[in-house]
């Protein structure tokens, strides 16, 4: 025991001391870029004075001389002293050229204007801009601004950043209209989707048909399926980094819309002109709403459902180096289930709460310090009632966190990023409650809590102009902590009492070497651990799944992702391509044992089994930014298999997302200023499933044996969205400006297999019996009419 | 007592959604057919006698007839019952054996009217009732047929009585037609126990609920009362407000059973699996405690009573 004690500290202090020389060590080889000049700054939106991220700053001489701007839209490029000529550029916007004679540390704050002002929605880049998809070292990512996913067709009108992101080569459905997502094979626990840092636990809506992501309030979409860089951590296959708006600090506005699922309002505008400004923006759905005048008259009436966002953000820049943001979220989805005449009712409500305090402080003009504190909260609950009897269920999960990132920008060869973050994790699993009378019934389980720490150091060190490496370091140790009474010793551990200790080192290397002028191959190694799980039974997640620690019986997952590619840039930037292949290799994998029922009172930690996965693809992707006619063409190959030795003896199978072909496109054609034209068009390999073999009859009704797990696949999906993005003319004056989206969703009326199920009919007085097996399709066609505006 | 929360959810989203649903013809299954057990022994109140059915799986879908159904009975097995000190060898006995007389009270005990019996229906019994099946004590069945051995053990627990029942009327609005019943149960405390019920009204035949089968996961050592569902008026044809209520004036038979895990486990997976199809359901299967085939060897523990519907 004290031995085990011993190693576990020595490692801590070994993973600390590396990680504190890597720190040390990068900080010490860059002194020498001190004789150079700084130039840094922020870069925004002329109109509203949002931050931009990922904006492009590069020498006009020199593309490959340059850089972006980061979350917080800040950028330091550091040269030597002279005259230069800097070109600041980002997607949508037009290009700012300034010459800047560099003979000191300069501060530079620019404002992009908006590509044309007078249209509802803007998606393609009038100017040069750097070829960052060649250039740099990041491999898998892409970034979507707001604007471009706004005029792709939605379902049912509801703009949608999750289904866009499935758009994505690489990235699957978890189904029909599912906002959920599988990246690269990996399960639907393994995204790490954060809003403002925050972490989402459960990011749909309506059994996960919409996500609780306002596209209103949305600023910008990261995601990350390859190359994850260290300051990222907690799961093993991707990172869906969302920002939110900040509020204009110009002028007010409003903006909103009216829809057939959910109607939307956004307010922002300055507090103090330029220094502080708020945004808040709310979304609810009305179907239920409109139907209560028929409800309330039949047996049901006090029936409804609906649900609703609240995004909430303000922030106040305080002095030139230092502003602090505070932004929320809330949302929840409330179902209520009424039948009068029986005294019946149940309810369910559940949601996310996410809240983040962050100061953005600059050191000096290489050195930005990001301090964010972070608290979330997932809550489901459904209760019953009837009578005398009460039967509630609760889960859910809060962390409350803290973390601290540092870039820094030494010179024009390197960034450095290093951070710091720690979370406190209370995880409920489902407590059952009721009573019966006067007897009052509790289920055993109780909630269990986590302490999760990770450091991290990465450098994007250019080595020369063709070769530059992304070199990362991500130490994590996570403690089990009590209360908790141990199922294998029975020892009782009092609060914050550390009951286990996991830890892991998670190298992140990734090379860019430039073979052309607009041309690059890219290789990278992604090590990751999860410590938080979540294992669902059905063929998507849903809102009652229950997240779990690691634990004295749960171990971490852990991952490996090997990846290279080949990334090209045509015709002036305007076209950029890449082939990627990528092997994943996943360990500690859950997933439910075989005969498992879900039946909310078992713990499901004792149902779980584990095993091994992996999971191989190539990914082509072609995407043309410039233009009147611009989107992308995303084209996936690949294989995802699991093994679980209490799974059918160990029988390697095809995971349920496994996709063997992924095609999408995906096209914007702005026809002239007044109407912008959208289409969307996927198909995809057939879902697996587990095939009915055999039937035979137990008490009289026909039961059924199952064939081996995921051996049939259902038939392809295909499916063309299309959309109409109009702006009437004279609705557009200077303060008021309106526009309707027309879509139809599958417009050739496609039937996919949404699920099969099959109906027994057994009559043995009469020895006879028939067998019928069904395909049900949810989304036949669907037209939709969304009517937008904005006031300002 | 159990809460399928996804299913209910999921069956919320399909009543909401407007859905499309095509008969289609699924591929050919593959592999042969196994063997099916389905045995019950009982100890208690009036327990029935031991009995055994030995079937084989059918491989295709569309329809089956009456000649399918007597085909795919197993017949001429050795079928042995051991309770550790003797062994009961179980005798095939089909209706068709039977003389008109005994065929008629054998079809009703298994709810069959024998005059229509469309099928030869052949079950292996402990003919000269040798075996005296009592509580707490474990029986294994071997069964041997066409070279193959099918094993399974199964195991009595003690009786744990319903301490009372009774009719009210149902919750909400009044009505003097339905009546709920409400049972009195108290549970061991310390062990795990599992429960089984079945019911049936003016002298039918017993039958299940869509949910039949509980273990005191949720309720040990608690004293408590319950609503016990009527099987009859559970299944989807039935109006709502009528759910699981019993109708003032039959008369209600309800046999009370306790069981092995092993046995709980079967019918939990049964019927789980059978209301979980649907959107975002996966499979379930079955938890057999039969070796070398499919189906249940379970014992019981049973307890009966019957009661006027009245309040």
């Amino acid at each position: 025991m004290a031995s085990k004690a011993f190693s576990t500290l020595l490692m801590r202090h070994t993973l600390l001391r590396y990680l504190l020389t890597c720190v040390c060590f990068s900080i010490i080889i860059l002194a020498h870029g001190q004789t150079n000049h700084t130039l840094s700054g922020y870069v925004k939106d002329k109109e509203s004075g949002e931050t931009l991220i990922g904006a492009n700053i590069h020498l006009e001489e020199d593309l490959a001389n340059g850089t972006v701007t980061n979350t917080y839209g800040f950028y330091s490029i550091t040269l030597p002293r002279g005259v230069h000529r800097f070109v600041f550029s980002y997607l949508g916007y037009q290009s700012f050229t300034k010459e800047i004679s560099l003979d000191t540390n300069t501060t530079l704050n620019v404002d992009l204007i908006s590509g044309i002002e007078m249209r509802e929605v803007v998606v393609s880049a009038k100017e040069d801009q750097q070829d960052e998809n060649v250039q740099s070292t990041s491999m898998g990512r892409v970034n979507l601004p707001t604007e471009q996913i706004k005029v792709l067709p939605a379902l049912l009108g509801e703009i949608d950043i999750l289904k866009t992101i499935q758009l994505l080569p690489g990235v699957s459905s978890a189904g029909e209209g599912s906002a959920g997502f599988y990246v690269r094979g990996g399960g639907a626990d393994q995204n790490l989707v954060l809003l403002d840092e925050a972490v989402v636990y459960n990011s749909g809506h309506f059994l996960g048909f919409f996500s609780v992501f306002n596209a209103d309030a949305i600023k910008n979409t990261t995601l990350i399926k390859g190359g994850i860089p260290a300051s990222y951590g907690g799961r093993l296959s991707s990172v869906l980094d969302i920002q939110m708006k900040e509020g204009n600090n110009q002028h007010f506005e409003a903006e909103g819309g009216i829809g057939l699922i959910s109607s939307r309002l956004t307010f922002e505008g300055p507090i103090i002109k330029e220094k502080a400004s708020f945004l808040i923006s709310a979304r609810r759905t009305y179907g239920f709403d409109l139907a209560q005048p028929l409800i309330s008259k039949t047996d049901f009436a006090g029936t409804n459902y609906f649900f609703y966002d609240l995004n909430t953000k303000i922030n106040y820049q305080f002095s030139q180096k230092d502003r602090i943001y505070l932004s929320g979220y809330f949302g929840r989805d409330v179902l209520t289930l009424a039948q009068r005449e029986r005294d019946l009712q149940f309810k369910l409500p559940y949601g996310n709460a996410t809240a983040t305090l962050r100061w953005n402080h600059l050191f000096n003009d290489k050195l930005f310090f990001n301090l964010a504190t972070i608290y979330n909260d997932y809550q489901f609950r459904a209760a019953f009632d009837q009578d005398e009897f009460h039967f509630d269920v609760f889960s859910g999960v809060r962390d409350v966190g803290v973390k601290f990132d540092f870039d820094y920008f030494p010179s024009t060869q390197h960034q450095i990023k290093t951070g710091f973050q720690g979370t406190y994790h209370r995880l409920t699993p489902n407590i059952v409650t009721g009573s019966a009378g006067e007897t009052d019934f509790v289920s055993s389980a109780k909630p269990k809590f986590g302490n999760e720490f990770a450091l991290y150091v990465q450098d994007d060190w250019k080595l020369n102009d063709w070769l530059r490496i992304n070199l990362g370091l991500r130490g994590t140790l996570f403690q089990q902590t009590g209360p908790y009474t141990s199922k294998i010793t029975g020892k009782v551990y009092s609060s914050g009492e550390v009951v286990k200790t996991y830890n892991s080192l998670e190298p992140r290397i990734f090379i860019n070497t430039t073979v052309g002028s607009n041309s690059s191959l890219k290789g990278g190694v992604t090590s990751t651990t999860q410590y938080l799980h979540l294992v669902s039974n059905s063929s998507s997640t849903l809102p009652a799944d229950v997240w779990v620690p690691s634990s004295e019986i749960v171990k971490p997952q852990r991952g490996w992702q090997y990846a290279a590619g080949y990334f090209q840039n045509f015709q002036n930037n305007a076209y950029e391509a890449s082939v990627e292949a990528y092997y994943k290799s996943l360990h500690d994998q859950i997933d439910y044992r075989e005969s498992f029922v879900d039946n909310s009172v078992d713990q499901v930690e004792d149902e779980f089994v584990f095993g091994e996965g992996k999971a191989y693809g190539l990914e082509l992707f072609v995407r043309k930014n410039k233009g009147d006619l611009n989107g992308w063409i995303g084209y996936t190959l690949s294989r995802t298999e699991r093994t679980f030795p209490d799974i059918e003896n160990g029988r390697v199978f095809p995971a349920t997302y496994d996709r063997t072909h992924d095609l999408t496109f995906v096209s914007n054609y702005n026809i002239n200023p007044r109407l912008t034209a959208g289409l969307v068009f996927i198909y995809a390999t057939g879902r697996t499933f587990t095939p009915l073999e055999r039937l035979y009859i137990i008490s009289g009704n026909l039961q059924t044996d199952y064939g081996p797990r995921n051996s049939q696949r259902l038939e392809p999906y295909h499916r063309m969205d299309i959309s109409l993005t109009w702006t009437p003319r004279g609705s557009a004056t200077k303060r008021f400006k309106s526009s309707w989206v027309f879509s139809v969703y599958n417009v050739y009326n496609r039937k996919n297999t949404f699920f099969t199920y099959t109906d027994y009919n057994t009559d043995l007085q009469m020895g006879e019996a028939t067998i019928k097996a069904y395909k049900v399709s949810i989304f036949p066609i669907l037209p939709s009419v969304t009517w937008n505006f904005k006031w300002q | 007592m159990k809460i399928k929360i996804n299913i209910l959810i999921a069956f919320i989203a399909l009543v909401i959604f407007s859905s499309c649903e095509k008969e289609y013809t699924p591929a050919k299954p593959e592999g042969g057919p196994k063997y099916v057990v389905e045995g019950y022994i009982e100890a208690g109140d009036n327990p029935f006698p031991p009995y055994i059915i030995l079937t084989k799986t059918f491989d295709f879908y569309g329809t089956l007839n009456p000649e399918q159904f007597t085909g795919s009975f197993v017949h001429d097995a050795d079928v042995r019952v051991s309770d550790g000190t003797d062994e009961v060898v179980f005798k095939e006995i089909c209706f068709s054996d039977l003389t008109p007389e005994l065929r008629k009270e054998v079809a009703a005990q298994f709810g069959f009217d024998a005059d229509s019996l469309a099928i030869d229906y052949c079950v292996y019994l402990d003919v000269l009732s040798q075996l005296h099946p009592q509580q707490d004590k474990s029986y294994d069945l071997t069964i041997v047929t066409e070279g193959h051995t099918i094993t399974a053990t199964t195991y009595i627990p003690d009786q744990i009585p319903l301490d009372s029942l009774h009719f009210e009327a149902p919750p909400g609005k009044p009505n003097d037609t339905l009546a709920q019943l409400r049972c009195h149960l108290s549970d061991p405390a310390g062990v795990r126990n599992f429960y089984r019920y079945f019911g049936s009204t003016n002298g039918g035949p017993l039958k299940t609920a869509f949910s039949s089968v509980t273990e005191d996961l949720f309720f040990d050592g608690k004293s408590f009362e319950f609503q016990l569902y009527n099987p009859a008026t559970t299944n989807r044809d039935v109006e709502p407000n009528e759910f699981g209520l019993y109708i003032v004036g039959d008369t209600a038979t309800i046999k009370w059973c306790t069981m092995d895990e092993a046995h709980f486990d079967f019918w939990n997976t049964l019927e789980f699996s059978n209301s979980n199809q649907g959107p975002f359901s996966s499979y379930t299967r079955l938890k057999s405690n039969i070796h070398g085939g499919l189906g249940i060897w379970g014992g019981y523990n049973v307890s009966y009573y019957t009661r006027k519907v009245a309040y």
